[in-house]
């Protein structure tokens, strides 16, 4: 099946595409990972996804030192911005203030794959031709494609041709946003989704600033928003529950209400803290600030979900 | 040398060293001599970048009367931010966080100043931001300062002696203590990527082993050369612990540099709070602790010095190295050998290039007469 001609021209920043996801939607998925975000929550998990431009990572156990490699100690390299200490270790270290510049042209350079790159340009075409191979998949499970990111949402056009090349094709599909973007950026992908995930991260718009870069005023409005604005579209609230940070009664009981007045928020889920993406910051040169953060107790999650279950009137789980 | 009024700016960087007012005294007085005067930037580059949060501006004239009041322990300027002017966040117009490029706009304010060159007081994180901003034109001189005296081409950086001697000094404690306790302390200093603080400190103090990042031990070993000591009448220890040393073999490969020469702004700071990651202080001395208590008979507790090290008054070394620096950089300030770091090569003070700063560590040789010393005296030093 060939794509829409205004499909065709268009073309976005990816990360990544996983299949066989399970919990980005319903059925078995596909997930697109699309790179930029609008935020800084400093408990985020994919770290590579933040920055909108391609970006270099360094994995230095993949370095097979300068004695029988260095390539990316000479041009097209710049000056300085690879480098090995004096001693024993002749294993390349990253000068990550240097080693800014032309991202694609320094992960050529290194044939082990220590340096590699996030963020490839991708076509419409391209994505729906990898997401098409599990098609049966999607029949069999009900499930389809998601997009997540990073905000997909920052690439409005993108994601919306990739929906709507879904959507032709016969899959479910799916968002996941946090929704900190233009209203016109939401508008434009809505009609193409069937479901949206979206984050309630912090009610007390001061404490979503200092956690994640900005205050949640114009997300707040954009979610209700959206809920009225699409009747038809299925919505479900997360929460990534930060211990010591959103993880209190208080905050769940203000996304419930806020939520239970509209029929097409048809569930909402709490997603632990985890620290599985913490080994990526070092890899991209960052600090990760949550070192000493532990994930919610078992007690506290099934506390939040029974009042959640509560709420939506389901038994508890057990 | 007159320098028909010639304006030098003067910000610190990054963390915290006791003592930067002497270089602030320096270089005013230095400058004065020489016909030019001095203006203070506020808490490195955030004076200039945002100077409508300071009630003065962001930047402080000094004067000789305000250089005579000056509490010489402290820092009248204030320690810059983990900001980096090439990746500073800021929320867009539409409401979205980003990283943006300030840094030609830092270098315009600075030039709308009037200043002839911008003297930078710094540790090694700051050297290659200070470089960048150089070979786009600011014309910068940096004076080298750390407690634990990595920064390569200097043979002593301005706040080692001050932390040596506050290390030393609880050291000595540390040791009366075991003694009294009959018990093997392990007290973890500074040094991160470099163990010249944990050395020297240990030499100082005699300890029984000093375990530094330029040699992985073995805790067996380590082990043994206590119990031997132990066997021979002695009823405590010391161990110094560099917070960087590291065990061989590794548990697990090196993951990719993240320690000091890791680029310091990640999307994750911000202003205000927020900005530092949860100290992680007395890990090193705790690993150590607890690998020992495995294979020895004797209690072993941890100590940790961390910050202490950076606080308190000066010693008359670093007052003099202060002053030096100080001079130096006004030197090649007005002179223009900028994009430099003024450096200590007994007996003088030269200028050297940035890039050959950076992407450096000065770490403890093989060969130098402290390990050897120590070696004589019997001090583990790692599996060398």
């Amino acid at each position: 099946m060939s794509l829409h001609d205004k499909n065709s021209a268009i073309s976005g920043l990816v990360i990544n595409i996983q299949h066989f996801c399970t919990n980005d939607g319903p059925g078995i998925r596909t997930t697109v990972f699309l790179k930029g975000c609008s935020l800084r929550c400093k408990w985020c998990s994919n770290p590579e996804s933040i920055h909108p431009k391609p970006e270099i990572a360094y994995n230095m156990s993949k370095c097979i030192g300068r004695k029988q490699c260095g390539f990316c100690l000479k041009p097209p390299c710049p000056e300085g911005a690879f480098y090995v200490l004096d001693g024993d270790d002749d294993r390349v270290r990253i000068n990550w203030d240097l080693a800014d510049q032309e991202p694609q042209n320094l992960a050529d350079v290194c044939p082990t794959g220590a340096i590699y790159l996030f963020g490839q340009r991708m076509t419409v075409e391209e994505v729906i031709a990898e997401v098409e191979q599990d098609s049966a998949f999607y029949q069999e499970s009900g499930g389809g494609v998601t997009i997540s990111g990073g905000e997909c949402l920052l690439q409005p056009d993108f994601t919306a041709a990739i929906l709507e090349e879904a959507h032709k094709r016969g899959m479910n599909t799916a968002i996941e946003t946090a929704g900190n973007v233009p209203w016109e950026y939401m508008e434009k992908v809505l009609p193409h989704v069937d479901l949206m995930l979206h984050d309630h991260k912090l009610t007390d718009p001061e404490r979503q600033r200092r956690w994640c870069g900005v205050d949640n005023v114009r997300i707040k409005q954009n979610f209700k928003r959206a809920y009225e604005t699409f009747p038809g579209t299925n919505f479900k609230a997360r929460t990534p529950l930060i211990p010591g940070v959103n993880d209190d009664d208080e905050h769940i009981e203000s996304v419930l209400a806020f939520i239970r007045p509209y029929a097409n928020v048809i569930d909402y889920e709490l997603l632990p803290y985890h620290r599985f993406g913490e080994s990526k910051y070092s890899y991209l040169g960052r600090v990760y600030e949550l070192e000493d953060f532990n994930a919610p107790t078992a007690e506290r999650l099934q506390h939040l979900r029974a009042k959640i279950d509560s709420a939506f009137g389901r038994d508890s789980q057990g | 040398m007159q320098s028909d009024g010639k304006k030098i700016g003067l910000c610190a960087g990054r963390g915290y060293i006791p003592g930067v007012n002497i270089i602030l005294k320096s270089v005013y007085l230095a400058a004065r001599e020489r016909g030019a005067s001095v203006i203070g930037i506020r808490d490195g580059f955030d004076g200039i970048l945002f100077s409508g949060d300071y009630a003065d501006g962001g930047t402080v004239p000094l004067t000789g009367e305000l250089v005579e009041i000056l509490d010489i322990a402290g820092n009248l300027l204030g320690a810059g931010a983990r900001r980096d002017p090439f990746r500073l966040q800021s929320i867009s117009a539409q409401g979205m966080v980003e990283e943006i490029d300030r840094s030609d706009e830092l270098i315009e304010k600075i030039r709308d100043l009037g200043l002839a060159a911008l003297i930078v007081i710094g540790g090694h994180q700051t050297m290659s931001t200070l470089l960048k901003l150089s070979r786009k034109g600011l014309p910068v001189v940096c004076i080298p300062v750390s407690a634990e005296n990595e920064i390569a081409a200097t043979q002593l950086s301005f706040g080692f002696n001050t932390a040596l001697n506050f290390t030393a000094d609880m050291l000595d404690r540390a040791s009366h203590a075991a003694l009294a306790a009959g018990k093997i302390g392990v007290v973890e200093v500074l040094g991160a990527e470099s163990g010249w603080l944990a050395l020297q400190s240990a030499l100082t103090a005699c300890a029984d082993a000093v375990l530094i990042p330029e040699f992985p031990y073995k805790p067996e070993s380590l082990a043994q050369h206590l119990e031997k000591k132990l066997c021979g009448g002695s009823r405590h220890g010391l161990v110094v612990v560099a917070e960087g040393a590291s065990v061989v073999p590794l548990a697990q490969p090196a993951q990719a540099c993240a320690g000091p020469m890791r680029r310091s702004l990640a999307p994750l700071a911000q202003e205000g709070e927020g900005r530092f990651v949860i100290d992680r202080t007395g890990s090193a001395a705790e690993t150590v602790c607890r690998s020992l208590q495995k294979l020895l008979r004797h209690e072993t507790y941890p100590l940790a010095l961390g910050s202490w090290s950076k606080g308190g008054s000066l010693t008359a070394v670093d007052k003099q190295l202060g002053m030096a620096y100080g001079v130096a950089a006004v030197r090649a300030a007005l002179q223009g050998s900028t994009g430099t770091m003024v450096a200590f090569e007994p007996p003088d003070i030269d200028f050297i290039p940035i890039e050959q700063v950076i992407n450096r560590v000065r770490c403890v040789p093989r060969d130098s007469i402290f390990l050897s010393t120590a070696d004589a005296l019997g001090i583990y030093t790692g599996g060398r």
